[in-house]
């Protein structure tokens, strides 16, 4: 981005990447560590798996979580690329950048999950279950990896390339893979917490409100933190246009979110008794109220939305409240047993594993790992 | 083509899970992980106390939402026997049958053990099997493509009527039954020895099946009829009350 006027010194701009990449390989070596000693010491099996009702634990949590997140920085990187909404190509890169960072993180999760994953490999393509939502989203991740690699190799040689057209399918898989990890869950009529169309919208507004707040994190954490290092274009973009968009995105999310327990508080389905469960924790309103309604209210008063202290600040609200909300969804759905008669608990029981914890521990490193290198050596970042 | 299905009498049956534990030897299953169980549930408190039964296969359904979402065609519907199989070879353990299953009746191997001590260290397994129990099946019956046998690790196992045996039925029979000497050894081991008879087992496409008279004559229900996986094990109940009391109206 040669053409934009530089502000501040280059020495504050973006040197810190080698730091972030020692501190990423540090984390990756602690949740890697211990992850693939347990699995060679015991098995998969510390990853909580269990025939008792919660078959997908913390560990696909975390793959959704970045996988979404992934999808929805390509939609933001999209904006510019497919659109040409001008104000967003100062974010265009990172956010490319980081959905691969994202991507790889939740895939690698996944495939320490997975029971036979090299087989997924093969079987799911040359089999053809079209009926099954995963089937597609198994497609359509594999064709999304390849066309943004692609779009990335371009970009190291020519960061400043313009407009890539690629971009268009990009964009579609991105949202065409948000749709369909919401089918994944939300064509499950056996699991009335989970079942509904309008659980793909719901992906959607989650997806791209999370890609709005890494966008938003990663970009001062590029600027060391500080407003004032940010090139004007980049600023004029998270005080207006994308502080209005996150603001909305959060808005729409806690109306869906909300919406959706008060349905499930007021219905009397078995299966939604869930529901009473959920909000009586703590962490249900740590989430609505602390990591949704907060980084709206700090979004939409013009004092906070322009105060980068308050930008990061809301991100990183909006980044923890997304993954408790997406932790509840898919635990919650699993809690009421299925016939398991009555000398099983009225909801089962789950307490993340240490090996599950690590699992997350490992996608952040990985994730950090594969952005701060980018940025490091690959053109990710302008360095000075 | 028989299209295999099972009639369970409530009324008859006394909860004694000899079902399981014939299924259990006859299957290799790990203690306390049931293909073949009986659920109990209790109503009300003391003195006003029900306590019911459910004796629950797979219900080897007709319409299987778990064949519907396995993205590797791993679970499918065997064209000989109409039985739900999963075919270990292709099965990648995303558990994605497991939760889409209304009746809860799959499991996964890699589990901490259900039952002290894990047997699975007692009798430690060769090659591809997770463990190589003392009472298993004889080896020329295993079939990974059909889910029979000693289950491998990181894939999802199942009921399967005891397919390596009604596969094995003579043709045009109506009905596989325990007391009949010529059917005797097709027929699946829970019903077979089901000793107050509650167990029933024929060809729901025969009009001449017993299943079919039973059901007919004694109103047969399926489990979770709203789900359209329309399960082919019915259950005579007397036509009173549900047969499985939901949690929440077990709460009152």
């Amino acid at each position: 981005m040669a053409m934009m006027t530089d502000t501040s010194p280059a020495s504050v701009r973006g040197n810190h990447f080698l730091l972030h990449l020692i501190a990423a390989l540090a984390l990756l070596a602690i949740g890697g560590g211990y992850v693939l000693w347990e699995v060679f010491q015991f098995g998969k099996v510390q990853f909580n798996t269990t025939n008792a009702g919660i078959h997908w634990g913390l560990a696909i949590v975390t793959y959704d979580y970045f996988l979404l997140t992934s999808a929805g920085l390509a939609m933001v990187a999209s904006l510019w690329h497919v659109f040409g909404l001008e104000e967003f190509r100062p974010v265009a890169r990172r956010c490319l950048w980081l959905a691969m960072a994202g991507l790889i993180g939740g895939v690698a999760v996944l495939f320490l999950e997975l029971g036979n994953p090299w087989i997924a490999l093969w079987a799911t393509p040359l089999n053809m279950q079209m009926a099954s939502p995963l089937f597609w989203k198994v497609l359509l991740v594999g064709v999304y990896t390849i066309l943004l690699a692609i779009v990335l190799f371009g970009m190291i040689n020519k960061p400043d390339a313009g407009r890539n057209p690629l971009m268009m399918l990009v964009g579609l898989l991105a949202l065409a893979i948000t749709l369909v990890a919401g089918a994944v869950y939300g064509m499950m009529a056996m699991r009335p917490m989970w079942f509904g169309g309008e659980i793909p919208v719901v992906f959607l507004i989650e997806s791209f409100m999370g890609a709005l707040a890494f966008t938003v994190f990663f970009s001062h954490l590029k600027n060391g933190f500080s407003h004032g290092n940010m090139r004007p274009e980049t600023r004029s973009l998270f005080e207006g246009t994308l502080a209005r968009m996150f603001a909305i995105s959060i808005a729409l999310h806690f109306i869906l979110h909300a919406g959706r327990a008060v349905t499930g508080l007021w219905s009397n389905a078995e299966g939604l008794q869930v529901w009473e469960y959920l909000v009586a924790q703590p962490m249900f309103h740590i989430a609505l109220w602390g990591c949704v309604a907060l980084p709206f209210v700090l979004m939409v008063l013009p004092a906070t939305r322009s105060n980068g202290l308050m930008q990061v600040l809301a991100s990183l609200l909006v980044m923890v409240g997304l993954l408790i909300s997406r932790y509840e969804f898919i635990i919650g759905g699993q809690m009421v047993p299925l016939f398991k008669g009555t000398w099983a608990p009225d909801l089962l029981p789950y307490v993340p594993s240490t090996g599950e914890w690590a699992l997350l521990v490992l996608a952040v490193g990985l994730a950090n790992v594969v952005y701060a290198f980018a940025a490091w050596r690959l053109g990710a970042e302008d360095r000075g | 083509m028989p299209n295999w299905g099972m009639v369970i009498d409530l009324e008859t049956c006394t909860g004694c899970q000899a079902c399981t534990t014939a299924c259990a030897m006859e299957n290799s299953r790990l203690p306390g992980e049931n293909w073949q169980d009986v659920l109990f549930y209790s109503e009300g408190e003391y003195p006003n106390l029900n306590i019911s039964w459910l004796p629950r296969p797979c219900m080897q359904c007709e319409n299987p939402s778990c064949v519907s979402v396995c993205p590797t065609r791993a679970t499918y519907v065997d064209e000989g026997t109409g039985v739900v199989l999963v075919d270990w070879n292709k099965c990648i353990g995303c558990k994605y049958c497991m939760v889409a299953c209304p009746y809860g009746v799959r499991f996964y191997m890699d589990e901490a053990p259900v039952v002290e001590p894990d047997v699975r260290e007692a009798f430690p397994a060769r090659g591809r099997r997770t463990w190589n129990p003392p009472f298993r099946m004889p080896d020329e019956y295993e079939d990974p493509s059909k889910g029979i046998g000693i289950q491998p690790s990181g894939v999802v196992s199942k009921c399967t009527f005891c397919h390596h045996k009604i596969s094995q039925a003579p043709e045009g029979v109506a009905d596989l039954d325990e007391d009949n000497p010529e059917t005797r050894e097709y027929t699946p081991a829970c019903v077979r020895v089901c000793a107050p008879k509650a167990r029933f087992f024929g060809d729901l496409d025969n009009p001449e099946s017993k299943v079919n008279e039973l059901i007919a004559e004694k109103g047969g229900v399926r489990l979770r009829e709203e789900t359209g996986n329309k399960p082919k094990v019915y259950y005579l109940s007397g036509g009173g009350s549900p047969v499985v009391p939901g949690s929440r109206s077990r709460r009152g």
